[in-house]
């Protein structure tokens, strides 16, 4: 029997008005469950909407431009399905019921997404006879049939054999690769070893004393998962020095003194100084420009310099993008800029991609060193605590030196420690007297 | 449960039907090591294709291929006299190649514990379906169940009762040779009956709604098979309908409608029916399971036979097009694995046609109008039968041997034979594309000389341009 089905907006969080920037589907358009609908630009990213069910699209509601919030109907959809409550194979004889109309939670796209879980989608035997028509995966039925054992999708599968026909060891590789790259999830899982984690303490506590729950913001929520992941799965080592920055906080002082007279209002801040001093020493020390790829390190040739800017929802990291062809002033200004955006939640999805290192600074806040978590896939970021002045024997008395705490997480799996005080000693250099970034 | 009663049979795999998908999918569950009970409403396994289908027709156009090969003895100078044609012993003869498999099936289920239940089945429950068998009703239990209930011939309303006027069951059944048969529907079905009757005698008319003959095949085997069997036809009627049927004493009075209708009403002797087959999804209570049958009476499934609910398959006729039977039995063998636990898919690239016709037709994979359809460029072998030494011996030579091989990668993604036993060596097309060879694996596997099947080799070399039993061609 045919339904109709109203599909809404989502829970968005707490954004009201948002724009539609595309809409995917017309009326007519046969659609699958989870394929995108439309994008919404909120206030922090675009999201896609995807299809609570399948079904064919009888009308669609909005048009580009119009603003939508939580619960408006975005368009109609004439479903097949029946819900059914099937019988369990065995005995237990309790069918689940299954709700029809709830959209499903919005794809925000502003992390890149994990590595993706093995489909869990079966194709349906017209999409399996449809699939024909293309150029297919060169696998024989007997391979196809092992890579189906396993659960290999062999379009993903090179093939090493001749003519570059996918062999048996070709999907045992491929087999392989997926595991390793999940070492502490799917190897530690089937060994019970490591993250066999009791589970997460329910506590009910107005037993306690008067409580107020209070949601998650939305870039909370969603960076939460992020940070927790790449907190578990990288090996953190966190370096800490110090930097002279008396002669550059002379020399800062002084520029933005001009500038106020040039009456052009921009204002270098000590972050401007750490993306150009940090761009030097990642051009010295390559694999801090890298990302881990299975066995392969990915060199950048690019410097992308992501900076942690607080905003009322939570932390946002814009990206400063070729940061090595920019000027000091040119740096400082699209800081400004994408600092505001990030207040105001207007930064796009694509100002937040391509990061080769974060900067994170707390120096106007206080604090004298901490322990960052690296951005993913970067392999290091820096940390910036408050600058304070402290003595500093010159052999015959205590001079005060204006001292910038620093903090560099990095990832130990591609960077050694001797690698990173290098590192961290170099930056002090350069940032001690920035001439040498010249050099 | 709807029904308190308990159930007569209990078994881990229930199989709705025995025809080539319902005994191999209870089979290959027997072998894996579930109990297994097996439905049919007949009193002989094997269903459509055994009883009343592929075999008993097989048989037929075997007879009607020997008396026409006789016939055609007078070219090399053998002439026999003119067939006596005993309708009686070559029912028998058909009787007895049917029951010799029929019989095996029976052996086959007993040998490996399958339970055969014979009578009509209609689910009550998603776990109990009731046979009316010959000793009252029978209630069966299962845990899974696949539906192999296959389909039927399509009726049209506006025809009818009348013994002249049969399906494809009904022609098989041989009561007696017309003078003049009229065939509605020009597909396969039509026209392997249309060879039969043509070679004991009778004339035979077509009359098909679409342009052509045999819909889906590249004309240009089409046009190979319309030269040869020319002479069987009084008028073959394209674009054309029939609208009207009435059975008087004398003859069927058929009226027609369309671009090549005859200005009037035709008397025929016979009228064989055979525009299409309709599945048996409605026949089942299958709603009573919880699975979706669509308005024709389809049921849709995952690449591994899994209805929408989850422990109940269907496979064969009755999840759709190519209704064949080695279709069926690939899925059933799919169905009986992921019941038994195993991870199954039915992955085949490919599902290869034949007519069994006189010469056959035979395809697999995009013909080349679907590769003109979809942009995807080929580059085309195609083997004349005219150059080839055992073609001409055997007095064959009008038959072609074509391979499409996809431009980019060079693999094969299609093939078509018109000639003798065309079927017979469309197979090795299939295994080519479904391990994705290329021109020079077929033309550098060595293929006896000299054979019919020799003719795949050298169309792949025709399509690399090295082969030196036709005209030269451009290098490569």
């Amino acid at each position: 029997m045919a339904q109709i089905v109203e599909v809404k907006v989502p829970d968005i969080g707490d954004f009201k008005n948002i724009p539609v920037i595309e809409v995917m589907v017309k009326s007519g358009d046969i659609v699958k469950a989870e394929d995108s609908l439309l994008t919404l630009e909120s206030d922090k990213a675009a999201m896609e909407v995807p299809a609570p069910v399948g079904g064919i699209v009888r009308e669609v509601k909005v048009n580009v431009g119009d603003k939508v919030s939580e619960g408006v109907l975005i368009l109609l959809l004439e479903t097949e399905e029946k819900t059914v409550s099937p019988p369990p194979p065995q005995g237990e004889s309790q069918g689940k019921e299954t709700a029809q109309s709830v959209p499903a939670e919005p794809r925000p796209q502003i992390v890149e997404p994990a590595a993706a879980p093995l489909p869990a989608h079966t194709p349906s035997l017209a999409e399996v006879i449809t699939e024909l028509e293309g150029i297919l995966p060169h696998a024989s039925p007997s391979i196809r049939r092992f890579a189906r054992e396993l659960g290999v999708d062999v379009a993903k599968v090179s093939g090493s054999g001749p003519k570059g026909r996918i062999l048996q060891e070709d999907i045992q590789a491929y087999v392989k690769s997926a595991l390793s790259a999940l070492p502490t999830s799917a190897q530690a899982a089937a060994t019970g070893g490591a993250l066999n984690l009791p589970p997460w303490p329910k506590i009910d506590f107005t037993k306690f004393g008067p409580i107020e729950s209070v949601p998650l913001g939305r870039i909370k929520k969603l960076s939460g998962g992020y940070l927790a992941r790449n907190w578990v799965m990288i090996p953190h080592v966190t370096q800490f020095d110090e930097a002279d920055i008396g002669a550059l906080e002379t020399f800062r002082v002084a520029l933005n003194k001009e500038q106020e007279k040039a009456g052009d209002g921009i204002k270098l801040t000590m972050l401007a100084f750490l993306i150009k001093a940090s761009v030097a020493a990642l051009q010295k020390f390559p694999e801090f420009n890298a990302s881990l790829d299975n066995e392969n390190l990915i060199l950048k040739r690019y410097f992308h310099i992501g900076f942690a800017a607080d905003t009322p929802d939570g932390l946002v990291v814009p990206v400063i993008r070729d940061a090595d062809r920019k000027g000091l002033l040119d740096i400082a200004r699209e800081m400004a800029e994408l600092s505001k955006k990030a207040r105001d939640g207007k930064l796009a999805a694509t100002e937040m991609q391509g990061g080769c290192f974060s900067i994170s600074s707390l120096g106007g806040i206080g604090g004298t060193a901490f322990t960052p978590i690296i951005n993913a896939p970067e392999v290091a970021i820096l940390g910036v605590s408050k600058s304070a002045m402290k003595p500093h024997w010159d052999g015959q008395q205590f001079v005060p030196h204006l001292m910038l705490p620093l903090s560099l997480s990095y990832d130990h799996r591609v960077i050694d420690g001797a690698a990173a005080a290098r590192f961290t000693t170099y930056l002090g250099q350069l940032l001690g007297d920035m001439r040498r970034t010249l050099l | 449960m709807s029904d308190a009663v308990t159930p007569d049979l209990t078994c881990d795999l229930l199989v709705l039907g025995g025809g080539p998908g319902g005994y191999s999918a209870a089979f290959r569950a027997a072998d894996l090591g579930l109990k297994v009970v097996l439905v049919e409403r007949h009193a002989t396994l094997g269903g459509v294709c055994l009883n009343v289908g592929c075999i008993p027709s097989k048989a037929l156009l075997h007879v009607a291929a020997v008396i026409e090969e006789a016939q055609q003895g007078d070219a090399f100078g053998i002439s026999f006299a003119a067939p006596q044609i005993d309708l009686d012993k070559l029912r028998a003869y058909k009787s007895k190649v049917v029951g010799k498999l029929t019989q095996g099936l029976a052996g086959m289920a007993k040998a490996r514990k399958v339970q055969v239940v014979q009578g009509v089945g209609q689910f009550v429950d998603g776990q109990h379906l009731a046979v009316e068998t010959s000793e009252g009703r029978k209630l069966i239990g299962f845990t899974q169940a696949i539906i192999a209930a296959g389909s039927r011939a399509v009726k049209l309303p506006f025809i009818p009762d009348d013994p002249r006027i049969v399906d494809s069951t009904g022609a098989l059944e041989l009561r007696s040779i017309p003078k003049h048969l009229l065939v509605i529907g020009g597909g396969i079905i039509g026209l392997e009956m249309a060879t039969v009757y043509s070679a004991l005698g009778a004339r035979i008319s077509v009359v098909e709604m679409l342009d052509g003959l045999m819909p889906g095949v590249d004309r240009d085997l089409v046009k190979v098979f319309e030269k040869k069997n020319l002479r069987r036809f009084d008028k073959v009627m394209l674009k054309t309908r029939v609208t009207a049927v009435e059975a008087l004493k004398d003859g069927v009075k058929v009226t027609f409608a369309g671009e090549q209708a005859p200005d009037k009403p035709q008397k025929y002797d016979m009228v064989l029916v055979a525009v299409g087959r309709t599945p048996n999804g409605k026949l089942l209570d299958a709603d009573k399971t919880g699975v979706n049958v669509d308005e024709r009476g389809f049921i849709a499934v995952d690449a591994q036979m899994r209805t929408n609910v989850p422990h109940i398959f269907a496979i064969g006729d009755i999840v759709g097009q190519p209704m064949l039977a080695h279709k069926a039995v690939h899925e059933a063998h799919v169905a009986a694995e992921v019941a038994a636990g195993q991870k199954s898919f039915f992955d085949a690239r490919v599902i290869p046609s034949v007519a069994y016709t006189s010469p056959e037709v035979a395809w697999v994979g995009l013909t080349e109008e679907q590769c003109k359809a979809q942009g995807i460029a080929v580059d085309k072998g195609l083997f004349p039968w005219a150059a080839s030494g055992r073609a001409i011996a055997n007095g064959v030579e009008d038959g072609f041997t074509k391979l499409l091989f996809e431009q980019k990668s060079g693999r094969i993604i299609g093939g078509a034979i018109v000639g003798v036993n065309a079927g017979d060596m469309i197979g090795e097309i299939a295994l080519a594309i479904e391990m994705g060879a290329d021109a020079i694996d077929i033309g550098k596997t060595i293929h006896p000389h000299p054979t019919l099947g020799e003719t795949i080799g050298l169309a792949a070399e025709a399509a690399h341009g090295s082969c030196t039993d036709l005209p030269a061609q451009r290098k490569r």
